[in-house]
């Protein structure tokens, strides 16, 4: 009765505070929006539809059926005889843009020796940065260019045939990059949802005098422990959740691919898996946090005390991203083994033992963590000495 | 005054001793890294009376509160609250005695109705008995009025009651206070006040600590008087004043012990 008042506080004090309840959420809906955008402006910049209105000055049928051919109707070229009429046209931005030709252009760059030593022939193409559409054209023309510059000394070809080469699946392909990023990212997300609830809850609770008033109660120290670590990590799993969901959602627009498929190609199994480790972490998070607020004298110490272990755990779940052929008994490191095992059912290796070892550490230290901070409850020099 | 002879509070060569850090040190303008907050400290408090413990500020009074009240563990010695030890049986301790000290704070966020029953819950009050002492106690110190207000809107004479009534919301036998009325302004204080009287009148055994003297001699049946972690003196106000001043009479047993005039 006791465990489930101190539970049923911890959850009346958060869900009935909306400022706390935003900034639970707000993170997963703010990275599902940023990433998506990202992705948006990324993707879809050579998708707008812009009409090109250009002028040619001198002539290059060559080039011209390069640009037209890419271009396709989307392009307008006029020929003008005035260079300088032109360059004032593009200023004025009444033409999207001016490319002039050096007298000759094709028959020049047909004959032209680079070993010669003399200047070779020129395209100069006259545009205004600060107009998308002029800066869209320039980026687009002078990426036509190179390469048309490449097929006139060709020499050989990588794979331009029109076959097949990349024989990864698109959800391969964002499994692999997910598999990389996604346990960092996840377990940074799961220690900042955690930091932001616990450290309030428990050094708040003890600076503000109000952690001291339930001791004086008969109330167990492991009774309150529990009724710490228990709702905080339902709350933060709660964050984590939001934010491992925006992450998840976002992360194919990031990267331009469709979502569809992704997550069907896994087994049952894994993703149970996947969730047991997740969820297993946010508890050993949640009382190591608590275990340290409690031993700190105010919030601002117990955050500088966080703030390195995040450092830590960030490098540890980073560094594991970067290490292949890590030995099993990883597994029984508290974070890494977590970190490896979510980045091996990503990439779809078998893994359930160094998974079920991984859960089972997390366990073992949340109990610990639980016992410390029970611990430090009953003693006077951590609760009352100043 | 009524009193039985089994005493209620017994203390029993109490001693504490405090390691000092380099900032007390200097604080205190002393090189020795110890210092004895309560030395072999016995008093007798018996049920259904007030009884003061008096003294300047460091004598161990706080101290002395916070080991009846199993915040702390004495290096030596023990106390009993109504037979059960502070040292072996905490959790009973805590059950019997309500503890009050401007140190222990309410959450703001909560209501005082939401602190009263989850209070109630920590000392494993039943929900029915919590319900009717809720009604009972709201309603005699006119906490009713404000009970569904947040406790950060509240006044301070309001928090005052609030507190009060949630220390001894599992209906203990004994309330200790430690400095009651400091830092309070008038009209708190006699909230204060008037509430110990009334807990006195409900038959409560009441132990305060305070540097006060017309407090002792307002509430007060029976005085400690503590100096230096020692009990000097100890006895019925009668007993002590012998028809001076307790003023008076303090400083005397003051410039006594310490061997020197104030």
């Amino acid at each position: 009765m006791k465990l489930k008042a101190l539970m049923q506080k911890e959850f009346r004090r958060f869900f009935r505070d909306p400022k706390l309840i935003v900034t639970l959420v707000l993170p997963g809906i703010l990275i599902y929006f940023i990433y998506s955008l990202m992705g948006g402006l990324i993707w879809d910049a050579g998708a707008s539809d812009y009409t090109y209105n250009v002028l040619v000055y001198g002539s290059s049928p060559a080039v011209e059926a390069v640009f037209e051919g890419s271009l396709g109707e989307s392009l307008t070229l006029t020929r003008t005889e005035d260079l300088e009429d032109g360059k004032a046209q593009v200023q004025a931005g009444s033409i999207t843009a001016l490319v002039a030709f050096s007298e000759d252009f094709d028959n020049a760059v047909g004959s032209y020796d680079p070993m010669s030593g003399t200047p070779a022939p020129q395209v100069e193409i006259y545009y205004r940065s600060a107009d998308e559409a002029s800066a869209s054209f320039y980026s687009a023309a002078t990426a036509l260019l190179a390469a048309y510059e490449g097929t006139i000394s060709n020499a050989f070809d990588v794979n331009l045939g029109g076959g097949q080469y990349d024989f990864s699946s698109t959800s391969e392909v964002v499994m692999a990059i997910l598999g990389g990023l996604l346990p960092f990212l996840v377990v940074t997300l799961i220690f900042s949802s955690c930091m932001s609830i616990t450290l309030e809850s428990v050094a708040g609770e003890k600076e503000r005098g109000t952690l001291a008033t339930i001791l004086v109660t008969s109330v167990r120290r492991t009774d309150i422990a529990l009724g710490k670590v228990l709702p905080l990590s339902c709350i933060a799993a709660l964050g984590a959740l939001s934010s491992f969901l925006g992450i998840a959602l976002s992360m194919p627009k990031l990267m331009g691919l469709e979502l569809g498929g992704v997550f069907v190609e896994h087994a049952f199994g894994d993703y149970l898996l996947l969730l047991a480790l997740i969820v297993s972490i946010v508890p050993l998070i949640v009382s190591a946090m608590t275990a340290i607020s409690t031993y700190a004298k105010s919030v601002k110490e117990a955050s500088s005390y966080t703030g390195v272990i995040m450092i830590v755990v960030m490098v540890l779940s980073l560094v594991s991203t970067f290490l292949s052929g890590i030995g099993d008994w990883v597994a029984a490191v508290p974070v890494l083994g977590t970190v490896v095992a979510v980045q091996r059912i990503l990439e779809g290796g078998v893994v359930l033992l160094v998974g079920l070892i991984a859960i089972a550490v997390n366990l073992a230290f949340t109990a610990l963590f639980i016992f410390v901070t029970a611990r430090m409850l009953g003693s006077e020099r951590i609760m009352f000495g100043k | 005054m009524e009193t039985t002879e089994t005493p209620i509070v017994r203390a029993e060569g109490l001693k504490k001793t405090f390691t000092l850090s380099q900032k007390q040190q200097k604080l205190e303008k002393t090189a020795a890294k110890r210092k004895v907050a309560v030395d072999d400290l016995s008093f007798s408090a018996y049920r259904g009376e007030i009884y003061g413990l008096l003294g300047p500020n460091g004598a161990g009074k706080t101290t002395t509160l916070r080991i009846l009240s199993t915040l702390i563990r004495p290096d030596a010695g023990d106390a009993f609250v109504d037979g059960c030890s502070v040292l072996k049986e905490g959790e009973k301790v805590r059950d019997k005695i309500g503890f009050m000290t401007s140190e222990l704070k309410l959450e703001g966020f909560f209501t005082p109705s939401y602190l009263f029953d989850f209070f109630g819950a920590m000392h494993g009050v039943e929900k029915g008995a919590l319900a009717a002492r809720k009604q009972e106690l709201f309603s005699r110190f006119g906490i009713d009025r404000f009970a569904e207000v947040k406790v950060s809107d509240l006044s301070t004479g309001m928090l005052q009651k609030v507190s009060l009534v949630v220390a001894i919301v599992h209906d203990p036998e004994v309330v200790i206070f430690d400095e009651p009325t400091n830092g309070l302004d008038v009209l708190t204080a006699k909230v204060v006040t008037d509430f110990l009287l009334e807990l006195k009148r409900m038959g409560k055994s009441i132990l305060l600590s305070t540097h006060i003297f017309s407090l002792v001699e307002k509430l007060c049946d029976r005085v400690g008087i503590i100096i230096d972690g020692k009990m000097a003196a100890e006895g019925t106000l009668e007993e002590l004043c012998g028809g001076s001043s307790l003023e008076d009479k303090f400083f005397e047993i003051y410039d006594a012990v310490k061997g020197e005039a104030v």
